[in-house]
């Protein structure tokens, strides 16, 4: 086989990184603590503050949590986008696609299903006696 | 793995020949990826029961009422700490070290061991307050989603004594190096999902 | 000191399940008799039961499987037998029995007929389609089969201790929870299904891995036969939908054990999110079993036309869809609920967008046989059965697809009809043709072909004269599940139904005499070559059975249909190479499955009953298993060179005989 092709069909497991010098590894692990750290305060900060405008607080929060999921499936995981990774990606993707379908779909139902089947307040009241 | 445009014979020399079976730590690494995200799955299932019953509190306490975001804050940044013990502890096993190794792995103990204390203490406060799980269906998500997680910690930590002793025991043999890092994977995954936890449950909770 | 366990819970006082158990537990003690007195304990445990062997494995699937088919379909015929009779008057199965056996009947036909035959299925063939040694994780997967079976035993255990769950096979809360279902039978349910579940999910696993990683030189994706692509889609499904199963059955749990709220009428539980995600879960399902029988029928189709499969790559496209698309359908299993027009309509349409990647394929076998050499074979009659009745069963599909008609005809018979048809059709029909086209691979010698053809006819009509009247009931307005009934225009149908359940039980005792006689006869059936269908791909280059280690060098490929391309090359006298025989390691044997299903037996009948001390005995046990487990300083043993060789040897001076279509080999 010629170089090309031993090249394009590398694979490296999930969690492991082709990077072997200790110090630069290290480096990799305290930039990923520190990045989240910070967004982790962020996200603390920002769910108590009267500073920003407070119906963008719960996108606020989830758009750091994912930023902090980025970080630690980067620089923890080392999950990268480059073609030794693709079988990880893939899988990651498939499960993240339905994670996002059971979750969005059952929250899309159950609003309808509660909306269409919420009974009437005086009858639970009248049910619970 | 690179998929290849095939001709209609076939067999073109443009095609990247598939090399064979892949190594055993990719194997090894691949199959508990794929576990890791069932896992996230039925993590994904018990967050849909706490979102779909969050507002229930049957007359009860909610969120606002109970959650007390000072020992969040720490549980947050002990198990981040500890995800950083061990990536350390990857990095010392992969060099083959064990003094670093296992000092490593003790500080991550230590951190997931605090973090599941503070749990537990919250539980049982949560309890003895008459907020627990058979109080109503909010307390019951949260418990079981949030202590779902506590219990995938308290697996880890015996996995995470289980890995210094065989370390200890037996060294940096290949089968053990393959089991530390599906370890590694866990214990980072565990942080991923906390990372939801606290900003779901806690954060947006305690603002309802 | 044994929980809720007394001797009440054997069921004296019933004679059905007293004499159905007293017959199966004779039938069990006699068989262990006559193993452990003819001395065969010692083969089978180190042969079979600490087995890791993916032929193995495999085989002891498809066994359970078959016997499990028995009971269910035991309580099939209880059942239409009630029908048949019960016209005004409560017929011989009380209400509180009646719903046992359909609650019974449709769980195990799915957890333990289905999914372990598929499995069975899988396991056996994948490897060696794939021309290595064995699956990604050897012992785990025997963990796997030993966690399916504890589940099998665990509802079988309720026929004679305590009760089944009287539920349906899912069971709905309020119904299931404590206050409506105080007793044990839902809890044999839940632990039964949770402790295989497990099993199942390690499959998913194990098959996972092995299809994207394991693969001999030169299989590319798209040299691998369809079969392989099929488990790909099929476990995909298992580990991304049994995840869901786990969660949603461990909240019944927590309900039913610790007081928790989350589908209970009081303190603000919500029980149609159980329905919604235990539907989340059932639509993957059902195509985590019927796309491994497409998969057998490509390859089966393909064999017997004595053609490549059509449009190979537009099926691969098919099955990826429906794979994805298999997410996205689940609320059409509860249209009725009342989610509103919106909603249901989108679940609508995509339901019926599924159907057309499923066209596809149906268009592709049929242009595979267009213009082939067709042999009419046992496997191949199976394979036209299954087209026919399948495209039945999907159209009937996608009128229920459409929301205004379900609401007419949800939880109808037409309904239980649409079902059966598309199960039976599509799944039964396929995991039957699979066995008997690999039969002769795991065995050596093929099944009797005559008393496979009268299997199959009896089976055929037995099931269109068993399932039609029930869409004619059904339409007729009668219900699911009902235990007697008053409406005469009903009548005739169920008795016609009950007719052809004879003769579906007809095909089955054929089937049953087909592999008996095919034991006794198999000198004469002998499969001498390891190629008896004169197929296409690599598990039929290997002797029959083949060796433990499968391949003696693991063969390079070039092609699809990369056993075909080989015997062609033979035919034109191409030079075979040297062949350099090499030592070959492969896993030891574990009993570690078998022990841990073991303790998982103890702790899930101590959870049943409320016997907390020794539920806390067996998780200890099932930690301990895992740590020895682990401890372990050797997992593999080697074989020689010269014994590679030696029983390589033989399999090539058997197969110089052989004269195929392709060439000789």
């Amino acid at each position: 086989m010629s170089n090309h092709e031993l090249h394009l069909h590398h694979e490296v497991a999930p969690g492991d990184e082709e990077e072997i010098n200790v110090s630069s590894r290290v480096l990799g692990y305290v930039i990923g603590l520190g990045l989240a750290l910070l967004l982790t305060a962020t996200s603390f900060f920002i769910a108590g503050t009267n500073l920003v405008w407070e119906p963008s607080i719960p996108v606020a929060i989830i758009v750091l949590a994912i930023a902090q999921m980025g970080v630690h499936l980067v620089f923890f995981l080392h999950i990268t986008t480059g073609p030794d990774n693709t079988n990880n990606v893939l899988a990651l993707a498939f499960g993240l696609l339905i994670v996002f379908l059971v979750l969005g779909g059952s929250l899309w139902i159950m609003s309808n299903l509660n909306q269409n089947n919420m009974v009437p307040m005086d009858q639970i009241m009248q049910m619970q006696r | 793995m690179s998929m290849v445009a095939v001709t209609a014979h076939g067999h073109s020399l443009g095609i990247v020949e598939h090399p064979g079976p892949a190594s055993k730590r990719i194997i090894t690494g691949y199959g508990f990826w794929i576990f890791l995200l069932s896992d996230i799955i039925m993590f994904s299932c018990f967050f849909a029961a706490f979102a779909v019953l969050m507002g229930q509190t049957a007359g009860g306490p909610t969120g606002a009422q109970l959650f007390e975001l000072r020992n969040v804050a720490i549980e947050t940044i002990a198990l981040l700490l500890s995800s950083f013990a061990c990536g350390m502890a990857s990095i010392a096993a992969d060099v083959r070290n064990q003094f670093w190794f296992q000092v490593a792995m003790v500080v991550t103990a230590v951190l997931g061991l605090a973090f599941l204390t503070i749990e537990f203490r919250e539980f049982a406060s949560l309890i003895a307050r008459g907020a627990g799980p058979t109080r109503s269906a909010f307390l019951s998500a949260f418990f079981t989603l949030v202590g779902c997680h506590g219990l995938h910690v308290s697996a880890g930590i015996l996995w995470l004594f289980t890995m210094m002793a065989q370390v200890y025991a037996k060294g940096f043999r290949a089968d053990i190096q393959r089991r530390m890092l599906c370890f590694a994977l866990f214990w980072h995954a565990l942080d991923i999902i906390w990372v939801a936890v606290f900003s779901v449950v806690y954060l947006l909770g305690s603002m309802a | 000191m044994f929980g809720k366990l007394t001797l009440d819970a054997i069921p004296l006082s019933q004679p059905i399940p007293l004499i159905a158990g007293g017959v199966v537990l004779v039938a069990i003690l006699a068989v262990l008799a006559w193993v452990v007195i003819a001395g065969h304990l010692p083969y089978l445990w180190k042969e079979w039961i600490t087995s890791v062997d993916h032929k193995r494995i495999g085989v002891m699937y498809t066994l359970l499987a078959m016997v499990m088919l028995l009971r269910g379909g035991s309580d099939a015929i209880l059942m239409r037998g009630q029908l048949a009779i019960a016209y005004q008057s409560q017929g011989f199965l009380p209400p509180e029995h009646y719903n046992q056996i359909f609650s019974a009947h449709g769980t195990i036909m799915i957890f333990f007929v289905a999914m372990p035959f598929v499995i069975g299925l899988m396991n056996f063939v994948v490897p060696l389609q794939l021309g290595v040694r064995d699956v990604a994780f050897p012992t785990l997967n025997s963990v796997g089969f030993w966690l399916t079976a504890t589940g099998a035993l665990l509802v079988n255990i309720s026929l004679v201790v305590g009760e089944f769950a009287r539920t349906g096979w899912l069971p709905y809360p309020p119904l299931s929870e404590l206050t409506y279902s105080p007793t044990v039978g839902v809890d044999y349910y839940l632990w039964s299904l949770e402790i295989s579940g497990v099993g199942t999910l390690v499959a998913g696993i194990n098959l996972v891995t092995t299809v994207l990683k394991i693969r001999t030189k030169g299989m590319n994706y798209l040299r691998m036969p369809m079969f392989c692509w099929t488990t790909l889609a099929s476990n995909l499904l298992i580990i991304t939908a049994f995840p869901i199963l786990t969660a949603t059955l461990a909240m019944l749990i927590l309900d039913r054990y610790l007081g928790f709220h989350f589908f209970t009428n009081e303190a603000g539980g919500n029980l149609m999110m159980f329905m919604n995600l235990i539907w989340a879960w059932g639509h993957p399902e059902v195509y985590i079993l019927v796309l491994p029988a497409f998969g057998i029928f490509s390859e089966v189709v393909s064999t017997f036309s004595g053609k490549p499969l059509f449009g190979y790559r537009s099926m691969v496209l098919a099955t990826m869809a429906i794979c994805v698309i298999s997410f996205m359908v689940w609320l059409h299993h509860f249209f009725t609920m009342g989610a509103g027009p919106n909603v249901n309509a989108i679940f609508g349409i995509a339901s019926m967008i599924i159907a057309v990647p499923t066209g596809v394929k149906i268009y592709n076998w049929l242009f595979t046989m267009y213009g082939g050499r067709i042999r009419f074979t046992t496997p191949m009659l199976w394979a036209v059965g299954f087209m026919v009745t399948f495209i039945l069963g999907g159209l009937t599909g996608v009128l229920v697809a459409v929301p205004p008609a379900d609401f007419l005809l949800h939880n109808s018979l037409f309904l239980v009809a649409h079902f059966h048809n598309v199960i039976i059709g599509g799944v039964l029909f396929g995991v039957f043709a699979g066995y008997i086209y690999w039969f002769p691979k795991a065995f050596g010698f093929r099944l009797h072909e005559g008393l496979g053809k009268i299997a199959f006819w009896f089976n055929f009509i037995g099931f269109y004269v068993t399932f039609v009247p029930l869409y004619a009931a059904g339409m007729l307005g009668m219900t699911r599940r009902m235990q007697h009934y008053d409406i005469y225009e009903w009548r005739s149908w169920m008795i016609a139904a009950g007719v052809g359940t004879a003769l579906l039980s007809i095909g089955v005792l054929f089937q049953v005499a087909q592999l008996v006689v095919s034991i006794l006869r198999r000198d004469e059936l002998r499969d001498y070559t390891g190629d008896p269908w004169d197929a296409r791909s690599l598990e039929w280059s290997t002797a029959s059975p083949p060796p433990v280690f499968n391949f003696a060098v693991m063969p390079e490929v070039k092609t699809e249909d990369a056993y075909w391309e080989m015997k062609a090359k033979a035919a034109h006298g191409e030079p075979q190479p040297e062949i350099h025989y090499q030592p070959i390691e492969m896993p030891r044997n574990s009993p570690t499955g078998f022990v841990c299903a073991f303790f998982a037996t103890i702790t899930g009948f101590s959870l049943i009953w409320h016997i907390w001390w020794l539920v806390i005995a067996g998780v200890i046990g099932a930690f301990v298993t895992f740590v020895v487990f682990a401890w372990r300083d050797s997992d593999e043993y080697e074989i020689p060179a010269a014994e590679v060789e030696r029983v390589d040897r033989e399999n090539i001076a058997e197969r110089r005989s052989l004269v195929t279509a392709a060439g000789s080999v």
